[in-house]
């Protein structure tokens, strides 16, 4: 095997590298519990992990006093996710964790609730 | 006497003659170099109002204010009495004179090595070029000052344009006690740069020993990152080392002196010179009790 291609081996295999971030959450709205993500699908994600969760983090803040009343615009289920919409592990513990985490019915859609804060 | 008097009178007939072709071309000159500045001015704003990003469109501009300006010269001189055909003969000799000396001395006319937008290092400044002129270079640094700096000046300094390279090589430096797992900190180290989205894959980064000094084991962490990413990614991929450090249980090194203390009653003797072989004393390796400061 030529150096290129054991090269080529490591980085498919060893570390996956994402491409992005989103911080996807729970909104409550008149109608009910909605998901989202921020930022959208559509728009270019967050390219750092570290302002994806200080961003988590600054959401759920902003959204803590509606969250403990139910208001429309409660942010429920905080979290940061990849581009594979999978949850990303926060860099300060090396744990996944979940802000704000409370059980929705959407489906099985809602995050991970593995360590809650 | 005389001799002024019919001066004065040559010119009286001139005026009669000509006065009103003066005043009009006149007031033609100066009312359109005023609406030129006007429409120039105006354009301009909204140009980069709408197109904050777009240099084409106010080259473009400009290009419409000096097309302007020459109309009005023109318009003015014709007033006068001047045949535009004469008038255009003379600007294209002299646009033809202008573009040949240009391009005859453009190899020794000095550039500044950078353009508007560029994040620039000149001297003791590093900031962001908002304008050059003929005289001076517009810049602004990155607590918010505006600074005006010669391009003499410029030109005679060591000048670092961080614009001609794409990415830039990011230094993460970290140094780990004597007592630490090595092997164990090169790899997380390397893990956390390699995991990042912005650092690139080639070339990868890397981990190496960079010295075995006094109280530390340094390590130099190396790896490449997009221009524009650069400080933010620095600054992240440091505090995550700190972190993921701190939670796989690697302790950093700080400085640190031992000094042993040997109580069987060495005499410094008050005169400077070193300890007689033989005698114990401070900071000899032959202290019965030690004591780790």
């Amino acid at each position: 095997m030529k150096i290129a291609d054991g090269l080529k081996l490591i980085e498919n295999g060893w570390i996956r590298k994402p491409k992005g971030f989103r911080v996807r959450f729970n909104r409550q709205t008149e109608a009910g519990v909605a998901a989202g993500l921020s930022p959208p699908p559509e728009a270019a994600p967050l390219n750092s992990d570290v302002t994806a969760w200080r961003y988590a983090w600054k959401l759920w803040q902003a959204t803590r006093e509606a969250a403990e009343t139910g208001a429309p615009g409660a942010l429920y289920n905080i979290t940061v996710v990849d581009d594979q919409d999978l949850p990303f592990r926060f860099y300060g513990t090396g744990e996944f964790e979940t802000y704000n985490p409370k059980h929705v019915d959407d489906g099985g859609n809602a995050a991970g609730e593995e360590n809650e804060t | 006497m005389e001799n002024e008097m019919s001066r004065l009178q040559a010119l009286g007939e001139t005026m009669t003659q000509h006065g009103t072709q003066m005043a009009l071309a006149l007031a033609i000159l100066i009312l359109g170099l005023l609406a030129a500045r006007w429409i120039h001015s105006r354009l301009s704003q909204a140009i980069r109002k709408r197109y904050p990003k777009n240099k084409l469109a106010l080259l473009m501009c400009n290009l419409l204010y000096i097309i302007i300006v020459i109309m009005v010269i023109l318009s003015a001189a014709v007033e006068f009495g001047a045949k535009p055909v004469n008038l255009l003969r003379l600007l294209t000799i002299i646009a033809l004179i202008v573009t040949g000396v240009l391009i005859f001395l453009k190899p020794f006319i000095p550039t500044l090595p950078f353009k508007v937008g560029n994040t620039v290092k000149a001297g003791n400044l590093l900031g962001k070029v908002e304008a050059i002129t003929f005289l001076n270079t517009r810049m602004r640094t990155f607590d918010g000052k505006t600074f005006f700096v010669p391009n003499r000046q410029i030109l005679d300094d060591i000048v670092i344009n961080y614009h001609f390279t794409q990415t830039r090589r990011v230094k993460i430096d970290v140094s780990i006690r004597y007592d630490q797992d090595l092997l164990k900190a090169k790899r997380v180290l390397e893990a956390l740069m390699t995991e990042d989205p912005r650092v690139k894959t080639k070339p990868g980064p890397m981990v190496y020993v960079l010295n075995l000094a006094g109280s530390s084991v340094d390590l130099g962490g190396r790896c490449w990152v997009d221009n524009k990413d650069y400080w933010v990614a620095r600054c992240d991929l440091l505090e995550k080392a700190k972190l993921r450090f701190d939670g796989e249980g690697i302790q950093f090194a700080f400085p640190q002196l031992d000094l042993h203390i040997n109580h069987d009653g060495y005499r410094a003797g008050g005169s400077g010179c070193p300890a007689p072989s033989g005698l114990k004393g401070l900071g000899t390796h032959q202290a019965a009790d030690e004591e780790n400061i």
